[in-house]
């Protein structure tokens, strides 16, 4: 809750400050001199803190050392307008004070340059006896403290603690229970005399004084908030590293730089011409042989999805290899329904025949591809009659096989293919493929 | 008759062509040979000087100017791989613009062709699986698995050896990311697509190979038991031992290297470890070999120890014949996370790896892992720093022209230092080693706690530059000043701790912890948006599980030993997917939990910086986490009830501590020691099964006893009332509170400032004398010294 930083005057500079604040033959201008000479700004905000605070109590200092003491807090911010020293409430609420001296209001009222009081310079002049002892109250105004208050209102920061627990601080010093109520501390009965043996309960009014400088703080004493701080978050087995000696990775070199791609470039070249006419045995062998030899060569090849048709219709046995060792791609459902998209044909269905032995297809493909020959065969009734049951008797047969070799569970297509048969009952094939159909059923 | 002239030269032309090109290549492709085999032999030199003739020859071919990238590199002594990022990126560009120009040529060649020139696509493979393994060494795991995920998705199209080395790379990327998702996609693609190759014959040969190790188990169980005594006493000597903090670190690695030689077979060699992947010839048994011991790694990283436990001893069987240090390792990993650290320790040291100059560092590493887990932190200290000298050493020793490029373990080393230091209540030291491992772990929001956490103890140490402004004042001094008449008492609350290195002491401070608390929660919550983005490695597990189903369902048509092929440890879907969900929920739970701590770290650090708005936003978010513990729950109310007061809210401020309100004048326990415990282990362990309690994790974390809490409700309210003037009751509070905490600096401060309050100066000062933290000075001495 405080938030200055420790501000404590060190033994020394309290020593010197004691000093100072005695000088009350001096006149103030050199007192101010030499404190300016003795202490760097630094140490300013140190010493103005210990001295607005004993300033706070009126029995602590002489009158003559309270007026050193605020031309003190004066001067080490008087490069700047008064109303913007840092400890100008401080200021203003003394001058203001009643209680006080009207010497000591008249000379703050001076330090802050209010109104008429506008000859600080002239009075710095003069000691702090010469100044006390010249002061004529009848000849002097002295305002409200609402009035200095309205004046320098924006700039009087009440302190830099302004939070609910600062408005209830109390002063750090406590009473010595010891020091009787009501006794006058500043009695001179119990000052030390020179000479003379101490007697007790005398005590040594500058070792005080000095104890005080050297000591106070800033802030006041008030209740204490308990913060606890936050435990610390426990350390998992897993946030400690344990480090296994993984597998190196290594850069890689590119050892195709400058190969030889004829192969791969043959085989391409075949492939384009595959795709318009059938390619002879020796054609073929050599393509085979090539994608034997490079398991990688399939996926460079040139073959696309939209290509697969024109090489099923031209060589459907290099379809049937390519298709194979595409199997396990991701790109291998592309192709499948690019074939299942083709215009039935003998050679399509080739393909699939010889793909349903070599590979494992897709049974959801299977299913759409009969489907799709029926339908074809079903389409094709008003042209030619002759072509018809051409395509009946293929799919009588590509059927009849697929069920022998157990390729497909005829029971998902049974109605349909049941179906199919009555309709071209009067193909021999499809009565043979009906007679399955119920010898299955049986 | 002209046609057939026209025709005739065109063929003369070709052929002449054709001969020439035939002469360049095989010049080029003699020169190419060479180059790579300066590169194998290390001669960079002398290779960068043949790639240079070859790219006057074939100007700006991209496969040369990479190969010519990669020369320089290691000619360099693999010192900059930034600069080797840029260059392969360089030229990965000017391949994808040759690819594109060229594909312009073959189209305007063919019009309306859709020509698709896949081989320049193939030449770009191995540029881009370069830059993604500089990206790994680099530790930027995210930007390589970008670079990969690209060519994991045609993967089919690439080399095989290409291809292993890209799985390979994204597992172990996955494995640093702890992305377990990620991880099984790829794991699932290499088991379908490598272990086609497993014919039946060697799976029955596996089948005999596990048949002859049950064999030789029992034969083994049967020593074991006549030994078993004897066994038991060494093991309780060596638990014993282990746990003084004077413990000899060297005698007790000889007395086990001793025991060691005895029991020891065969010499298990631990070069294989070594080995590049390139450099081994990938059989199926060694390959089947990697992909259990990945699996192990997969099974660790989700922490389903169980199931781990079963395939490590899979591993071991498969490794049985051959080098069997990896399999180890695991193995005591497992152990170190079942918290059975005397077996995990003697499992390193039968590993291996500490004697080999390339693993000694990870050995050192693992066994302080070890250490600090038994309590035992100067030993681990000590292995630590074996550790980074090792690293360190490695590192310098190495001749420019080893191909490997290893990486960097230091890193990982000097966070575990961190994390020792801070057990140890070194903040300093804590922090420095964080901040160096920041480099590698700067995205993940535990290391910013961690952080923060070293800026807090250095606080309540007096550490921080400018002197101890913390509110946690560790006494109060009163001062007798003047005598006699004019002695007076002044009261100090700060203990002023001279500083001395303040220059080292600047980089921690109260700011730097509310910067990395930030860091934190600003990247706690971006993981949480990233696990919306795990969905798409989720689409990609999807993908492949439906295609791993299809050939798990054919499998299962042809073969009936699927009952068989089960015990022996395949992952069946369902094991994997409860992996996965567990993982899951560990996660969250842990991410649960550091954002508690996040939170109210951010809270009291606020505070600390007096800024009450900001502590007030952060407790106020602690409050409202679902599920938050009592222990958080209790700091919440207990710093938004502060930051309140600060803020002259006084009734709000009232509401937070009535929380716990007994009645009038009473709190209740805030939390119980039981929930503390159950915090602490619900934290620290998840295993399944019960940590032995003389194992466990050491508790090093200090916090308010139940009780201790419920003074601190005391006091503060009591300090809240006394604000409001209600000194009567707020006395009748603080005296209960200095029932509960006799010795509490803020207690005494808030009771001395009451009794004052109410006019009662002998009771404030025989308070302050009842305090042991209350020390008297006497004034003379300094004013004699002046």
């Amino acid at each position: 809750m405080n938030r200055s930083t420790m501000m404590i005057m060190r033994i020394e500079e309290s020593a010197i400050v004691l000093s100072l604040l005695k000088s009350d033959l001096r006149p103030m201008e050199d007192v101010l001199s030499e404190f300016d000479s003795k202490f760097e700004s630094a140490r300013y905000l140190s010493v103005c803190n210990s001295l607005s605070m004993m300033l706070q109590d009126q029995q602590m200092f002489k009158n003559t050392e309270r007026l050193i003491a605020f031309g003190i807090i004066y001067q080490c911010y008087s490069s700047q307008k008064p109303s913007f020293n840092p400890f100008l409430s401080e200021m203003i609420s003394a001058a203001c004070n009643e209680q006080l001296e009207k010497s000591e209001r008249a000379f703050l009222l001076h330090l802050l340059q209010w109104n008429s009081y506008n000859n600080v310079k002239e009075i710095l002049k003069l000691s702090a006896v010469d100044y006390i002892r010249s002061f004529d109250p009848s000849t002097h105004d002295f305002p409200e403290l609402g009035e200095l208050q309205r004046e320098y209102g924006d700039k009087a920061d009440p302190g830099p603690s302004s939070h609910i627990f600062a408005d209830y601080s109390l002063k750090k010093l406590l009473h010595d229970p010891d020091v009787p109520r009501g006794c006058d501390p500043n009695s001179p009965e119990f000052d030390v005399q020179a000479g003379v043996n101490p007697r007790i309960g005398s005590g040594d009014r500058d070792e005080a004084l000095s104890g005080f400088l050297g000591n106070l703080t800033m802030g006041g004493l008030g209740p204490r908030w308990i913060r606890p701080c936050p435990p610390r978050y426990p350390v998992h087995q897993s946030e400690l590293l344990w480090i296994d000696p993984d597998n190196k990775h290594e850069l890689v070199w590119d050892d195709k730089m400058c190969a030889d791609t004829s192969s791969g470039a043959t085989v391409r070249d075949l492939l384009v011409k595959g795709l318009k006419v059938t390619l002879s045995p020796t054609e073929q062998e050599d393509i085979i042989t090539e994608l034997a030899n490079d398991p990688k060569l399939v996926f460079h090849c040139g073959i696309t999805p939209r290509k697969l048709p024109q090489l099923v219709e031209h060589n459907p046995q290099i379809a049937v290899e390519i298709l194979t060792k595409l199997n396990n791609s991701t790109e291998i459902n592309d192709y499948y329904e690019a074939l299942g998209n083709m215009d039935m044909s003998l050679h399509s269905m080739e393909v699939v025949n010889r793909l349903t032995t070599a590979v494992e297809l897709p049974k959801d493909f299977i299913r759409m591809y009969i489907t799709n020959c029926i339908s074809s065969c079903e389409n094709a009734k008003q042209q030619d009659k002759y072509m018809q049951n051409r395509l009946v008797r293929l799919v009588c047969v590509f059927l009849q096989s697929l069920i022998r070799n157990k390729i497909i569970n005829v029971k998902d297509l049974f109605i349909e293919v049941q179906a199919f048969c009555i309709e071209f009952s009067r193909v021999r094939e499809a009565a043979g493929l009906f007679r399955l159909l119920k010898q299955l059923d049986e | 008759m002209d046609s057939r002239d026209s025709l005739s030269s065109d063929a003369v032309r070709d052929a002449s062509s054709l001969s020439d090109d035939a002469a360049v290549l095989s010049v080029t492709s003699t020169l190419a040979k060479t180059a790579l085999s300066y590169f194998q032999s290390g001669k960079f030199e002398e290779c960068i000087d043949v790639l240079i003739q070859l790219d006057q020859m074939k100007h700006n071919d991209p496969k040369v100017l990479h190969n010519m990238a990669i020369a320089e590199y290691f000619k360099d002594g693999c010192s900059n791989s930034e600069k080797l990022v840029e260059v392969l990126k360089r030229v990965k560009k000017q391949s994808e613009q040759l690819s594109s120009a060229a594909k312009d040529q073959v189209e305007a060649a063919n019009p309306g062709t859709n020509v698709s020139v896949s081989k320049d696509h193939f030449d770009r493979t191995v540029t881009t699986l370069n830059i993604a393994v500089t990206w790994f060494h680099l530790y930027h795991y995210s930007k390589s698995f970008s670079i990969l995920e690209p060519l994991f998705q045609n993967i089919q199209r690439l080399d095989e050896t290409i291809a292993l080395q890209i799985c390979f790379l994204l597992l172990d990327i996955s494995l640093a990311c702890r992305d377990a998702v990620n991880f099984l996609a790829v794991f699932d693609y290499m088991d379908k697509a490598f272990g086609v190759g497993f014919g039946s014959h060697e799976e029955n040969g596996s089948t005999m190979q596990l048949s002859s190790n049950q064999v030789s188990r029992t034969s083994s169980l049967l020593s074991s038991s006549v030994a078993s005594d004897t066994l038991r006493s060494d093991l309780t000597a060596a638990e014993s031992s282990l746990c003084e903090e004077t413990l000899d670190y060297e005698n007790v690695l000889a007395e086990i290297e001793a025991e060691k030689r005895m029991k020891l077979v065969g010499h298990i060699p631990a070069n294989n470890l070594l080995k590049t992947l390139s450099e081994r010839s990938f059989s199926t048994a060694d390959l089947k070999l990697e992909l259990q011991l990945y699996k192990v790694r997969f099974l660790l990283l989700t922490r389903n120890l169980k199931l781990a436990k079963r395939e490590v001893k899979h591993a071991m069987n498969i490794a049985q014949k051959r080098d069997s240090s990896m399999a180890l390792l695991l193995k005591s990993q497992l152990e170190y996370a079942h918290g059975n650290h005397p077996k995990a320790m003697k499992l390193l040291l039968v590993s291996g790896i500490h004697k080999e100059a390339g693993t000694s560092g990870i050995f050192n590493n693992n066994l302080g892992c070890i250490f600090y887990q038994l309590g035992c932190y100067q030993a681990s200290s000590v292995l630590f720093l074996k550790a980074l000298r090792s690293c360190s050493s490695l590192r310098n020793g190495k001749p420019a022209k080893t191909f490997s490029l290893s990486q960097n373990k230091s890193m990982l080393i000097t966070y575990n230092c961190g994390l020792l230091y801070l057990a140890s209540g070194k903040p300093l030291l804590a922090a420095q080693c964080f901040q160096k491992a920041s480099h590698v772990f700067r995205r993940q929001p535990l290391i910013w706690l961690r952080l923060a956490e070293c800026c807090m103890m250095a606080l309540q140490k007096g550490l921080l530059e400018g002197g101890n402004s913390s509110l946690d004042r560790s006494e109060i001094r009163v001062h007798v000043i003047g005598k006699g008449n004019r002695r007076q008492l002044m009261i100090e609350e700060n203990g002023y701790v001279e500083l001395a290195g303040s220059n080292q002491l600047s980089k921690l401070s109260l700011p730097l912890a509310r910067v990395c608390l930030s860091n934190g929660i600003y990247l706690l919550n971006e993981s949480l948006s990233n696990d919306s983005k795990s969905d798409l490695g989720s689409i990609l597990s999807v993908g492949m599980n439906e295609t791993k189903e299809g050939s798990s369902s054919d499998h299962e048509e042809g073969n009936t030993n699927t009952d068989s092929k089960e015990a022996k440890g395949g992952m069946s879907q369902e094991i994997i997917q409860n992996s996965l969900s567990a993982f899951e929920d560990i996660r969250n739970r842990e991410k649960q939990l550091m954002r508690q701590a996040l939170f109210a770290n951010m809270a009291y650090v606020e505070l600390e910086l007096a800024n009450p708005i900001k502590a007030l936003s952060a407790a106020t978010s602690l409050l409202q986490l679902a599920d938050c513990s009592k222990i958080y729950v209790f700091l919440g109310h207990i710093y938004a009830a502060e930051a309140l007061c600060l803020l002259n809210r006084p009734i709000e401020a009232g509401a937070h501590l009535s929380a716990y309100l007994l009645g009038q004048d009473d709190f209740k326990l805030p939390y119980a020691q039981e929930d503390f415990d159950q915090w602490w282990k619900h934290t620290s362990s998840d295993c399944e099964e019960t940590l032995d309690p003389s194992t466990g994790n050491t508790r090093d974390s200090v916090f308010l006893k139940p009780e201790e809490a419920r003074g601190a409700l005391f006091a503060d309210l009591a300090a809240l009332l006394a604000t409001q003037g209600h000194h009567d009751q707020a006395k009748s509070l603080i005296t209960h509170a200095l029932t509960l905490l006799p010795n509490n600096v803020q207690a005494t401060v808030t009771a001395v400032y009451i009794d004052l309050m109410l006019g009662r100066s002998q009771d404030a000062l025989a308070r302050l004398k009842q305090c042991t933290h209350v020390s008297f000075v006497p004034g003379r001495l300094e004013v004699r010294a002046s």
